[in-house]
């Protein structure tokens, strides 16, 4: 009764209910599998999924796959052990496989989730769909651009659905924040900064050294690249999602300037990703201060929207967005006074004053008495195995999800190389500003 | 402790002081208002930044009237 009261709430707070083809959906089409006059139709039913690389993360979505009664875990893949008694802790009855291939044989499975390090998405995900499994990948989506671009073009050759780790695009309060944005409440976006602080070395201990690079891939070039493709792409998505535009160009700059203990990725990076009318996405990570933690501004002529926070604050400083009434004359002078005698720079004689950001208190997204009670995981998979059943892919998840991924990894070309990077036209989609040119043609 | 006598002279001179400070201060206003192209209802709704700096003009003037009054003061007991 309570999950049922929960996701009720959610859909509500998501504006789903009593929505049908109404507003938000035409807006965010993938969440039209949530929608619930399509759910009602899928009661009963039972999707079989396996899970490749139940880590971690794997686990993590397994606990939210088997809060959906419409769902069961019958298999699980894995070459580390431990992973495997853990996760049969989860789902006892699961058949266990040490290879993803045999797994993805078993014509008991419906669906597979891969959760495995990121150099093994792209053989693993071609497997699977060519198996004519459904997918829900984990993101990145693959290694580099030209490996997402063939996944891309599996997904749409097999029919599969298809689902990357994208969880913000389910999450209420981003929902809610698009919503406010793309209606112009804060004017033109005009560009998007996002950042994740942490302070931590991104290590786990490890007990025999020959699994070093097994279990901290996160940490080598050959395995993954970096804080890219596991922080970033969250990030840039939404940034191109306010924004209903996607990048031309990349640069960006990184190094290892902390964590210096063997690791190849970059501990400290930074990209621009430009637009064609000079607008910005920027992203950077310092995992050596976690001072300004995590979030996404995006800023409008009007106003900020801090969707981590779930907040949002108008340039005028007023509750509701109006123009901001004027002090009376009189305080107006005396501040002026004030400034002449207090905040004049004792050197140079310049009328240059720090223009120290803006103590404004801000509205929430959700309301005051919203608890944050999820991150959007629980309805991403729930999206997914209600897809599965229905078998039709939402509109637009796939396109958003490749962006996302193609992003990063272009980001992360343009570091390693040391160049400005244009979006290659044979690996764009047709979709939003962007259009696909095959590479003979340009 | 010694009895003062405050004269109705005193009394009189320290109303007007009084008065001059509250013109000025409007004045101060008036002169905002038309500065910062602000309504002239502030003269009536800002009334009570401009009491705030009638007193603070009037407390100024005190002080200043103390010490010129106190350096006179001192030099004529000198000549005494």
């Amino acid at each position: 009764m309570e999950k049922d009261l929960s996701r009720r709430d959610f859909l509500k707070n998501a504006g789903l209910i009593g929505l049908g083809a109404g507003t938000l959906l035409s807006s965010v089409p993938w969440m039209s599998a949530l929608a619930q006059e399509n759910t009602s139709k899928t009661v009963g039913e039972k999707v079989r999924i396996g899970i490749i690389g139940p880590g971690s993360r794997g686990r993590f979505l397994m606990n939210f796959i088997k809060k959906n009664s419409k769902a069961e875990i019958v298999a699980l893949c894995d070459i580390y052990q431990p992973s495997i008694d853990e996760a049969l802790k989860i789902a006892p009855k699961a058949k266990v496989y040490d290879d993803y291939r045999k797994l993805l044989e078993d014509k008991n499975i419906d669906a597979v989730f891969i959760t495995t390090p990121l150099y093994l998405h792209y053989p693993m995900a071609m497997d699977a769909l060519d198996a004519g499994k459904d997918l829900y990948l984990e993101k990145s989506m693959a290694y580099n651009v030209a490996q997402c671009f063939d996944l891309y073009q599996k997904y749409k050759s097999t029919g599969r659905i298809f689902f990357v780790g994208q969880q913000r695009l389910f999450d209420p309060r981003y929902l809610k924040a698009m919503e406010m944005i793309h209606e112009g409440r804060f004017g033109e976006i005009q560009a998007v900064r996002t950042f994740w602080f942490r302070n931590g070395s991104w290590r786990n201990k490890v007990s025999d050294p020959s699994l070093e690079r097994l279990r901290n891939w996160r940490l080598y070039k050959e395995y993954s690249r970096g804080l890219l493709t596991e922080l970033g792409g969250h990030l840039l998505q939404v940034g191109t999602w306010a924004m209903q535009k996607l990048p031309e160009q990349v640069m960006g700059a990184g190094g290892i300037t902390f964590w210096k203990d063997g690791r190849e990725v970059w501990d400290n990076v930074s990209c621009i990703f430009s637009m064609d009318d000079g607008r910005r996405i920027t992203y950077e990570s310092v995992i050596s201060n976690k001072f300004y933690g995590l979030e996404e501004q995006i800023m409008g002529n009007l106003g900020t929207v801090e969707p981590e926070k779930g907040m949002y604050y108008y340039e005028s400083g007023t509750k509701d967005g109006s123009p901001a009434k004027p002090a009376p004359g009189f305080m107006q002078m005396m501040t002026d006074v004030q400034n002449r005698i207090f905040e004049k720079l004792p050197f140079a004689g310049t009328s240059w004053e720090p223009e120290v950001a803006k103590d404004v208190k801000g509205n929430y997204i959700m309301g005051e008495d919203y608890k944050i009670t999820t991150d959007g995981t629980q309805e991403a998979i729930n999206a997914f195995i209600e897809s599965v059943i229905t078998q039709k892919q939402p509109e637009r998840i796939a396109e958003e999800c490749y962006y996302a991924s193609a992003m990063v990894l272009l980001g992360y070309d343009a570091v390693e190389q040391g160049k400005i990077l244009t979006f290659p036209h044979e690996y764009r989609l047709n979709y939003l500003n962007h259009k696909h040119q095959a590479k003979q043609t340009l | 402790m010694k009895e003062t006598v405050i004269t109705v002279r005193r009394k009189k001179i320290e109303i007007w002081t009084l008065v001059v400070c509250f013109v000025i201060a409007n004045l101060v206003n008036v002169y905002a208002i038309q500065k910062f192209d602000t309504p002239w209802n502030e003269l009536f709704w800002s009334l009570g930044y401009v009491v705030t700096t009638t007193v603070v003009i009037y407390c100024i003037w005190s002080v200043i009237r103390l010490v010129v009054y106190g350096i006179i003061g001192l030099f004529r007991k000198k000549r005494r």
